[in-house]
């Protein structure tokens, strides 16, 4: 160095510069070797974890079937318009909200609302835009994606109902997860996620578990902005099981027509198999659309619907078969004739009691309908003499009556696999109590309220349907059911695979019911102890109401027997004409009398007599029963043809049948 | 005579200077290529590595004395450039910056890049002379002043990255030109104490908010930033780097690469580095920075050979400016700076940068090649 001056050290000062800025590169090589070789491992599976990502692929649920292999619901491909997440990093949505409703004709509100939602969830993939997309729809997003790259089209089943609400109640429906049922132990460590569908109401609820299939997915790498760039992997998923009901289409249709077609719209028919418990037809009205719940719940027409729906004082969506609870009149004989044989308090050789067009408790007269001198047991069931009744029930006590109630199974679920149902309210001192305070003790007067159907008997269709069904068929009381087979589905995948699902076999309601549903240790049937004699009294009195003369004559059949009972319910007063709040029209029955194969319960609110509405309601099942089990040449005549056999009930005072 | 004076350019030239910037050069076009493989920045980088390598030769075989004769005249020159970039309609505006000159047939270009050159020309054109005593205050004064007009005119661009890295151009020219030690130390260890005090005082008044405290929160803990708002870019180089692991992808699968999905930002520019370690792994990383760090040696021995203290100043301004710009740079990519623009000398694309650090070295060449000439 020719210039260098030794007293400026320039020398040592160059060697400082060049010591420092090879720290500084030694520096650098630190670190490298701190990212790339001590946490490389970690960060290669951060940025695979960034740029791969598992789309699901939604396994197709179950298919319903009714006995006969009638398709009641199934699930078909629709394509939805969504905005996937990434894409949407800090941008503002309201900007896409009047082009998004235009182009796809969505409501800007619900749009906007839906949004506002999203916002204040932290983690969300995609944002639903548009479900059931049109071609029109799908044209218009891929004309788009340069200017709204975030839309996507998603596939995705969707259940589909029958039309106009046929089945509803039993067939329920699917709906979005909702936060509490993902904290809830029935779906807890399911692998289920917020936004899958499951079953919500009816049979899709009691057997999710079998009709929901396992998603598979769709393992791809995308870009930065979420666009989907290759798929590497995919899984396929594995369709949920196939269910066969104990439905039988052409009873449930007949069934519902009654109903829809009866002065008030309201009411109940159940239809079932007494020798086994398979429920042929339950339809209760007025009925709803499940399909509003599947596919219209998340539109603007969709919530007025619903709000409609909950609003409505016929409450629509209210299974009266499982849940609504009825005095149920004279139909409560059934089981009271039957226990006062099974207790002693009459027998078959001596049932006479008298009738006395009443009874006089205290200072209060409770009369009958009529005045029919000293009746036996079946001339009793046969006229519906509440005078008979009157007397059994105090031979029998408050005790018998309660005895009998637990009998029957009447204070508890009948164990039908729908989901909700309410247990009945039947007679009992501390029933009292609580229901009435101000005149807590229970007195002799309230033992004949008890024993013919009215104060303290308020009774749910089924539970009164699989009693009657019992003594119908002599005493087994099955648990009616709505599930008769589940169908098996093959196993998706390697075996030695994680993502391997295994096969899923065939199972019938049996197997089901005692590996899973509630009461499974139940015994089933249930049986109870009718000696044959007193079954044929009691059967005999059943066949009579409508084949000797007694309170549904109109509805005999020729060549089928029916047995049956009917019942007219009070709501205010009995056998008044009180506009809206008429008596509840009551009938039960199975038939053939002998050998019964079907039993049917019908119930139609606020009409009046149980003869002249429910009785032709059943019996237009049975006539639907006849055809497709005896041919249709045998087909009866028509109910409204049919001479009446009984005095106009109008005759006399007003009666309780 | 000619054929001797050649043949004395040819043995005395620094080959391996060259070599090393022009090898540097191409392993940087290789990552641009990986970076973005469909797109024709690499194509431009050979380009400019063609023109660089032209202007090299031409500045090396130039007297690098009588270039610096002019000093004035090249400063005043970058200055006007450097005002020129400031008007609309000259000044092309990228990002909200100024910075960009489009001519018609070379292109655009970067003054900001270029006027580093006459002002380390500058720098040595005042501070060459022979120094008999200590830096004197009003020297110290008038060398602020030399950086403070260009460091001025870019800051109106605003290009903060390139405003900073004219810094150590004069902290390396004072360094050597004896200014006193006490000054040396008092300044260091006021920027060791006022950084955490300033970040401390700043967090605590609220002055240092939003984006920029963000930026710096990334760098001290970048596992619990934000990964998607301001601290984005950090933790995607920080991934892209760790993902490289010992050797690398090798460049196989560019399209799914960090920057092929688009998750790197700037990966041909600023984040060049960071493709640089996806791609070539530690090994790789490891190669490059001993070939900066034989590269700034060599420099600094070319230095020590300098005939004039001019040319040592020129050299080791070069020196010092480049370490700076590697270490910002790579300091960033490796998530331990915040983010700022500033290129990766020889490596990020870009015709300027590259034209700008081969003119610096060529001067260098210059310098060496007339050691034994008085």
């Amino acid at each position: 160095m020719k210039f260098e001056d030794e007293s400026q050290n320039l020398r040592g000062r160059m060697r400082t510069i060049q010591l420092v800025v090879l720290i500084l590169l030694a520096v650098l090589g630190v670190r490298l070797y701190y990212l790339q070789i001590a946490n490389g491992a970690y960060y290669a599976e951060r940025a695979e974890n960034q740029r791969v990502r598992l789309l699901p692929i939604p396994a197709q649920r179950g298919t319903i079937f009714d006995r006969n292999g009638h398709v009641l619901v199934d699930s078909r491909p629709i394509y939805n318009v969504i905005l996937s997440r990434e894409e949407l990093k800090g941008q503002d949505f309201g900007a896409l909200v009047a082009p998004l409703a235009n182009g796809l004709g969505v409501d800007a509100d619900i749009l906007r609302e839906r949004f506002d939602e999203i916002k204040s969830q932290p983690a969300f993939e995609s944002i639903p835009v548009k479900q059931n997309a049109t071609q029109a729809d799908i044209a218009w997003v891929e004309a788009h994606s340069a200017e709204f790259p975030a839309l996507r089209i998603e596939q995705q089943p969707q259940r589909r109902y029958p039309e106009n609400g046929l089945l509803a109640h039993v067939l329920g429906y699917v709906g979005e997860i909702n936060p509490k049922q993902l904290e809830s132990a029935k779906y807890k460590d399911k692998g289920l996620k917020p936004g899958d569908i499951i079953g919500q109401e009816g049979l899709e609820a009691v057997y999710d578990d079998i009709l929901r299939g396992r998603d598979g997915y769709s393992k791809v790498i995308v870009d930065s902005r979420g666009r989907i760039q290759e798929e590497i992997e995919r899984v396929p998923p594995q369709a949920g099981q196939d269910i066969v009901t104990t439905i039988d289409l052409d009873l449930q249709q007949a069934a519902e027509e009654q109903l829809r077609n009866s002065p008030t719209g309201r009411g109940v028919i159940v239809a079932m198999n007494p020798n086994n418990g398979e429920i042929l037809a339950m339809a209760s009205y007025p009925t709803f659309d499940p399909n509003l719940f599947s596919q219209r719940i998340n539109t603007k027409e969709g919530r007025a619907e619903y709000a409609a729906l909950l609003r409505d004082p016929k409450k629509p969506l209210y299974n009266r078969a499982i849940r609504g609870r009825y005095p149920p009149g004279s139909t409560w004989k059934v089981p009271m004739s039957v226990a006062g044989l099974q207790q002693g308090a009459i027998t078959v050789a001596h049932s006479n009691l008298v009738c006395g067009g009443g009874i006089q408790i205290g200072n209060k007269f409770t009369r009958c309908m009529g005045n029919h001198g000293t009746p036996d047991l079946r001339t009793a069931i046969t006229r519906s003499c509440d005078g008979y009744f009157y007397r059994l029930g105090l031979k029998m006590g408050i005790k018998g009556i309660m005895e009998m109630v637990d009998e029957f199974d009447l204070n508890k679920r009948t164990g039908v696999d729908l989901p909700h149902e309410l247990v009945s309210w039947t007679p009992s001192p501390e029933f009292k109590r609580r229901f009435n305070p101000h005149d807590p003790e229970w007195k002799d007067i309230d033992t004949v309220y008890a024993s013919f159907g009215q104060v303290y008997d308020i009774m749910t269709p089924i539970s009164m349907l699989r009693a009657v069904s019992a003594i119908g068929i002599g005493g087994q009381m099955y648990v009616p059911h709505l599930l008769k087979e589940v169908k098996p589905i093959g196993a998706v995948g390697e075996p030695n695979q994680p993502d391997y699902r295994p096969a899923r076999p065939g199972r019938t309601f049996d197997e089901v019911r005692t590996a899973e549903l509630p009461d499974a240790n139940r015994p089933n049937p249930k049986l109870l102890s009718i000696p044959a004699d007193q079954h044929q009294v009691v059967v005999e009195g059943m066949w009579g109401v409508v084949n000797n003369g007694g309170t549904a004559a109109v509805i005999k059949m020729a060549g089928f027997d029916i047995a049956g009972k009917t019942g007219t319910a009070q709501v205010v007063g009995l056998g008044k004409d009180v506009g809206a709040n008429k008596d509840h029209s009551w009938f039960v029955s199975y038939a053939p009398a002998f050998k019964p194969e079907i039993s049917a319960i019908a119930l139609i609110e606020n009409v009046g007599f149980g003869a002249k509405f429910a009785a032709p309601a059943v019996r237009a099942v049975y006539d639907v029963y006849y055809r497709k089990t005896r041919g249709g040449d045998a087909a009866p005549q028509q109910v409204a043809q049919q001479p009446p056999k009984v005095q106009s009930p109008k005759s006399k005072v007003p009666k309780r049948t | 005579m000619v054929a001797l004076l050649e043949k004395r350019h040819f043995r005395d030239f620094d080959w391996l200077l060259t070599l090393l910037a022009t090898g540097i050069v191409l392993f940087g076009t290789w990552q641009i290529h990986n970076a973005q493989p469909t797109e024709n920045f690499w194509k431009k980088q050979l380009l400019g590595l063609a023109v660089s390598l032209a202007a090299l030769f031409a500045i090396a075989f130039t007297d690098y004395r009588k270039l610096l004769h002019i000093a004035p005249a090249f400063y005043i020159v970058g200055l006007i450039l450097l005002v020129v970039v400031l008007v609309p309609g000259i000044g092309m505006k990228i990002n909200g910056q100024r910075c960009w000159i489009r001519t018609p047939g070379i292109g655009q270009f970067q003054p900001s890049e270029f006027v580093k050159i006459p002002t380390v020309m500058m720098l040595a054109y005042y501070f060459g002379r022979v120094r008999q005593r200590a830096l004197a205050w009003k020297e110290i004064i008038i060398g602020c002043g030399i950086l403070a007009l260009p460091v001025g005119l870019i800051l109106l661009e605003p290009d903060l990255g390139q405003a900073i890295t004219y810094m150590p151009l004069l902290a390396v020219v004072l360094f050597l030109s004896s200014i006193r030690m006490w000054l040396v130390i008092t300044a260091l260890v006021l920027v060791i104490v006022s950084a955490p005090l300033a970040y401390t005082v700043g967090v605590k008044t609220g002055v240092l908010h939003g984006y920029k405290l963000e930026r710096i929160n990334v760098i001290l803990d970048p596992e619990s930033a934000d990964k998607r708002g301001y601290g984005y870019h950090t933790w995607q180089s920080i991934l892209t780097v760790g993902k490289g692991q010992l050797t690398g992808t090798g460049g196989r699968q560019p399209e799914y690469s960090q920057s092929g999905l688009k998750f790197l930002p700037e990966p041909q520019s600023d984040f060049i580095f960071a493709v640089t370690a996806e791609t070539t792994g530690f090994i790789g990383c490891v190669l490059l920075l001993i070939a900066y760090a034989v590269l700034l040696s060599r420099l600094i021995l070319g230095a020590r050979r300098s005939p004039d203290r001019a040319g040592m100043l020129v050299i080791m301004a070069t020196v010092g400016g480049l370490a700076f710009q590697i270490f910002i740079n790579v300091g960033m990519a490796l998530g331990i700076l915040p983010v700022i623009g500033v290129p990766l000398p020889l490596m990020s694309a870009g015709l300027s940068a590259v034209l700008a650090t081969f003119i610096a070295i060529g001067f260098a060449v210059s310098v060496q090649l007339r050691r034994f000439v008085n």
